[in-house]
């Protein structure tokens, strides 16, 4: 419909078909640039997969590296792998139950002003980088004690409290109030309404919030290399010395020269990031399955 | 009866009952939960300005904008400035490069892309925040690094190599440039799932009505969403920044190394995370070590900074928004 | 008393817990029941590395000892060993007073004799071209920057030099090969000595930097044009180039054993310390065939430690009988001299 003898304003339908071409490459570079997006994931995923699928045998979950091997023995990560199951879960361990009463005092107990304080503190530890918790970790518990698998676990506990905190506060915010006051009219105690009642509500945001902090912390390499990097060969379940674990091994693999290290490398790398991704996928898959269930009541 | 006013989200409608030992306990239990996480952060802050203290009694202030970094026995001499400068550089490349994208993905999500295809998109977004930095610094110097080497560095030289950005192209693939391209593909996926969230906020009554007047979809987002979402994509922005700055090993891993600041985007460099990972392990003097420290403070007032900025907004957009707190934002 | 939430949701919770613990217990049961080993952990020196490498299985069959080394760089390994994180450091930089000071009661013992190669990428130049040391410092200060500068090419008579950037790698963290390597440059190079100096780190004015001696390996083999610096069984193992260098002598000589030993006749006394500089042995028959840039690397240990005799036995194992894993990685055997200085410095450890 173009002009028909309008004037003032309307002469801007004139410049109709100029805005509708300005608008269609506009929406073309929107499609780019998520098609840009997509292709930089596919394109990492794709490196990882295909370098790490042809190193990935039985041999790397349970063989140790020999490191400068002079002759072709089978060689694994193993140690890696089961420092990084005992340190993950340690911190899992530590971080799980602080996150949870946290949540707990902030939306059960706390008055405003303190609520908003710590809710303050909770986004700044989250805003800390990862390697000056390691520098932290490092002076607090390393210095003149030695490294451990604990010191390690404790920094990625501190990385993992604000998610695991958060997750919590946001599902115990969506219990509806007439579920405290339904325990209250029944005569039980404020303790007893918040765990029995209120707290199995929340399981599926706990766990999803839980499984997405494993997932990051999983990944993290900075706080490890000041508290536990140095690590033998051998495969040790003792957290009590420092532990080996997947991103510190892939982070000094990938430095070598030795095309054998960056296979063994990208291995790994495909391994974390098959559980990274199982675990996320798996949290947000519990997190719409609750809410579905919640909303349908 | 007790106001059981929605806005106020705390959960004590009983005042006046007889006060039992179970709930003390919860609260005392809780409560030391809530206050071990504030001392927390405050030992981080105290610990980590202790281990400073040695170099910033030396240096002082000087430090931060000083070039320098020599560990020699006898001619210590440390300074700030080049990581300072690299920090600086690498952040705002990567965020003159991610926000366009991101923006670009969240209009996508919100307002172009079929039903179907917005779910598996997003979740393939968040999938790309999931990949550990260090598998993304494995990719870099493995297959970025080489790639950019012989493919997009000698041509933009060629190109432009009369601007001193776009220098002799790296030798091995380990560059500023590298590095800059690595942090853009990390900080996307967060900049474009808060832009897609604001942009999911924008009432639709705006939306509709700015159609309904005729303008184009295009004309409507820069009227009526970009407007809207002004400061949330301005707390997203500085997030995004946030989180580049603190990297620190997917840097490492590919920006080359390097003290002095030189202008070449394909030379090497150092930014203060990177520096700090790079060269702690090996830090044999106490004043080497404390200097390591004030480049990690630097780093930490400058993410605390960022972060608090961030959130200064979104509250202040909150509220100019009308959302009460008892409302998911 | 209001249920529990979903029983099914609970199931599922607790199954996942079960599963978690069922594959931690198993995976501790189904790692290899191993006999009570004594642990001795040890970091520092990546240049030493190798040969270390080559210790761990026999002295795990010998004396059923666990060898733990992490080589993460000889400044890195001081600082371990002085906070007693690890049971001995390995660091090819003697320490200095304060470090000795800062280790409180720590010996350093030469326990291996190797040499720095100068190791370089060119594509279709053969290997084992000329260099000579102030031509080197030219090259790591920025002055000469591609293949066929005169200077190279003098050495070189009859070689064609490409027009190649030269790219210099060297180490990004605390090293003894750092330290080496600079100490040679500053023996030979005024310049050098005046502007840069000698350290296990210094301010370098150009370059890549890389991690460890595979870090520089790496950048080296990765980059055509790159002239980096690593021990020797870098070299091989990654199947590199490297110089042949001008000694005192006016010889152009490789890092081989016998060269090696050459210039460890250079310095057969350990100072009060223990330490010993062969850098750039001086023009002398006796040194003819020396190569420049070799140099001991030391074990650093407490005096007084609850692993003494474990120590002592490891370390009189790793001076003789260790020794005899060198050869094959270009790692020279000790000279008599020293070892007989080293056994009396190991009988001092104590509990």
């Amino acid at each position: 419909m173009s002009s028909q003898g309008l004037t003032g304003p309307a002469l801007h339908l004139d410049r109709l078909p100029r805005r509708r071409r300005v608008n269609r490459v506009m929406e073309l570079l929107a499609w780019l640039a998520a098609a840009i997006a997509i292709a930089i994931l596919g394109v990492v995923v794709f490196s990882v997969a295909r370098k790490g699928a042809s190193e990935l045998n039985f041999s790397l979950l349970t063989k140790d590296p020999i490191p400068f091997s002079l002759t072709n023995a089978p060689q694994g990560l193993a140690n890696a792998f089961a420092g990084s199951l005992v340190i993950v879960g340690l911190a899992t361990a530590m971080a799980l139950p602080v996150g949870i009463l946290v949540a707990i005092y902030l939306n059960e107990f706390a008055p405003g002003s303190i609520r908003n304080g710590v809710s303050l503190v909770l986004d700044l530890l989250n805003g800390v980088p990862a390697i000056v918790i390691g520098i932290f970790v490092f002076g607090l518990l390393v210095v003149g004690h030695g490294q451990n698998g604990f010191d390690g676990a404790f920094a990625l506990a501190c990385l993992m409290l604000p998610l695991v905190a958060r997750a919590t506060m946001e599902v115990l915010a969506l219990v509806p109030n007439s579920l405290r006051e339904a325990g209250l009219g029944l005569g039980s105690p404020q303790w007893r309404t918040t765990l029995s009642i209120v707290l199995p509500q929340t399981i599926g945001g706990i766990v999803t919030g839980t499984v997405l902090a494993v997932a990051r912390v999983a990944g993290e390499t900075a706080p490890l290399l000041f508290t536990s990097s140095l690590v033998g060969t051998q495969t040790s379940w003792n957290p009590h010395h420092a532990l080996q674990t997947i991103p510190v091994a892939i982070f000094e693999l990938s430095e070598s020269p030795d095309p054998a290290d960056h296979a063994r490398a990208w291995a790994a790398a495909l391994v974390l990031l098959i559980f990274i991704l199982l675990a996320s996928l798996g949290g947000r898959w519990i997190a719409t399955r609750k809410r579905t269930k919640t909303t349908a009541r | 009866m007790a106001s059981l006013d929605l806005a106020d989200r705390t959960r004590r409608p009983f005042t006046g009952r007889r006060v039992r030992f179970g709930d003390v306990a919860l609260q005392v239990v809780a409560g030391a939960a809530a206050l071990a996480v504030t001392v927390l952060v405050g030992l981080i802050t105290w610990k980590v300005i202790d281990g400073a203290r040695l170099a910033i009694s030396r240096y002082g202030f000087h430090f931060i904008w000083r070039i320098a970094w020599n560990p020699v026995v006898g001619r210590e001499l440390y300074g700030a400035g080049s990581f300072l400068f690299g920090t600086v550089v690498t952040s705002l490349f990567a965020l003159l490069l991610a926000a366009p994208l991101a923006m670009g993905i969240a209009l996508f999500l919100t307002e172009l892309a079929p039903r179907g295809l917005r779910a598996p998109v997003t979740a393939l977004v968040e999938t790309l925040a999931a990949v550990p930095s260090v598998v993304i610094g494995l990719w870099g110097i493995l297959v970025l690094g080489p790639a950019l080497r012989t493919t997009i560095e000698p041509w933009l030289h060629s190109a432009f190599g009369f601007i001193p950005l776009f220098g002799a192209p790296s030798a091995a693939g380990a560059s500023i440039f590298t590095a800059i391209i690595v942090l853009t593909i990390m900080i996307l996926p967060i900049v474009s799932s808060i832009s897609r969230e604001l942009f999911l906020g924008v009432p639709h009554e705006l939306k509709e009505g700015a159609l309904a007047l005729g303008t184009t979809r295009w004309e409507m987002v820069r009227g009526v969403m970009f407007p809207y979402s002004r400061g949330g994509i301005a707390a997203a922005l500085i997030l995004g920044t946030g989180r580049a700055m603190g990297e620190a090993i997917a840097v490492t891993q590919v920006i080359g190394g390097g003290v002095f600041i030189q202008w070449n985007l394909f030379g090497g460099g150092d930014t203060l995370a990177s520096k700090i990972a790079a060269s702690y392990q090996g830090s044999t003097t106490n004043l080497s070590t404390s200097s390591l420290v004030y480049l990690g403070l630097i780093l930490l007032v400058f993410s605390l900074l960022a972060n608090i900025t961030a959130q200064w907004i979104v509250r202040r957009v909150a509220r100019g928004h009308g959302v009460t707190r008892g409302g998911r934002a | 008393m209001p249920k529990l939430g979903n029983p099914f949701r609970t199931l599922v919770v607790l199954a996942t817990v079960a599963a978690f613990a069922f594959a931690a217990v198993s995976g501790a049961g189904a790692a290899p029941a191993r006999k009570a080993t004594t642990t001795i952990s040890g970091a520092g020196s990546t240049f030493v590395a190798p040969l270390i490498a080559q210790w761990i299985s026999p002295l795990g069959s010998a004396y059923g000892y666990e060898l733990q080394y992490s080589a993460v760089g000889s400044g890195a390994g001081i600082t371990s060993i002085t906070s007693r994180t690890v049971d001995f450091g390995a660091s090819d930089a003697p320490l200095t007073s304060d470090q000795f000071a800062a280790c409180n009661g720590c010996e350093q013992i030469p326990w291996a004799l190797g040499a720095t190669a100068v190791l370089y990428n060119l594509p279709g130049v053969k290997n084992l071209l000329h260099m000579d040391g102030p031509t080197l410092a030219s090259i790591f200060m920025g002055k000469i920057t591609t293949w066929n500068d005169p200077a190279i090419a003098k050495l070189n008579p009859g070689v064609s030099l490409p027009s190649t950037k030269i790219t210099t790698a060297h180490r990004s963290d605390n090293s003894g090969t750092t330290f080496n390597f600079t100490d040679y440059l500053s023996h030979v190079s005024g310049p050098w000595k005046s502007q840069i100096g000698t350290g296990v780190a210094v301010n370098w004015p150009v370059g890549s930097a890389g991690k460890g001696s595979s870090g520089v390996a790496g950048i080296v083999s990765q980059t055509p044009g790159a002239i980096g610096y690593a021990d020797i069984a870098y070299a091989l193992t990654n199947h590199l180039k490297y110089f042949a260098m001008k000694n005192a002598s006016g010889r152009f000589t490789t890092p081989g054993l016998r060269a090696m030993l050459s210039a460890a006749q250079s310095d057969v006394h350990p100072a009060a310390d223990n330490s010993l500089s062969i850098v750039n042995p001086p023009k002398a028959a006796k040194y003819a065939n020396a190569y420049p840039i070799c140099t001991f690397t030391y074990v650093i240990v407490p005096l007084k430690s609850s692993k003494a005799a474990d120590l002592k036995k490891f370390l009189f194992w790793a001076v003789t009988k260790g020794q005899t894993y060198g050869p094959r990685i270009l790692f020279e055997p000790l000279p008599n001299p020293v070892l007989v200085v080293d056994e009396k410095a190991i009988a001092k450890i104590h509990t």
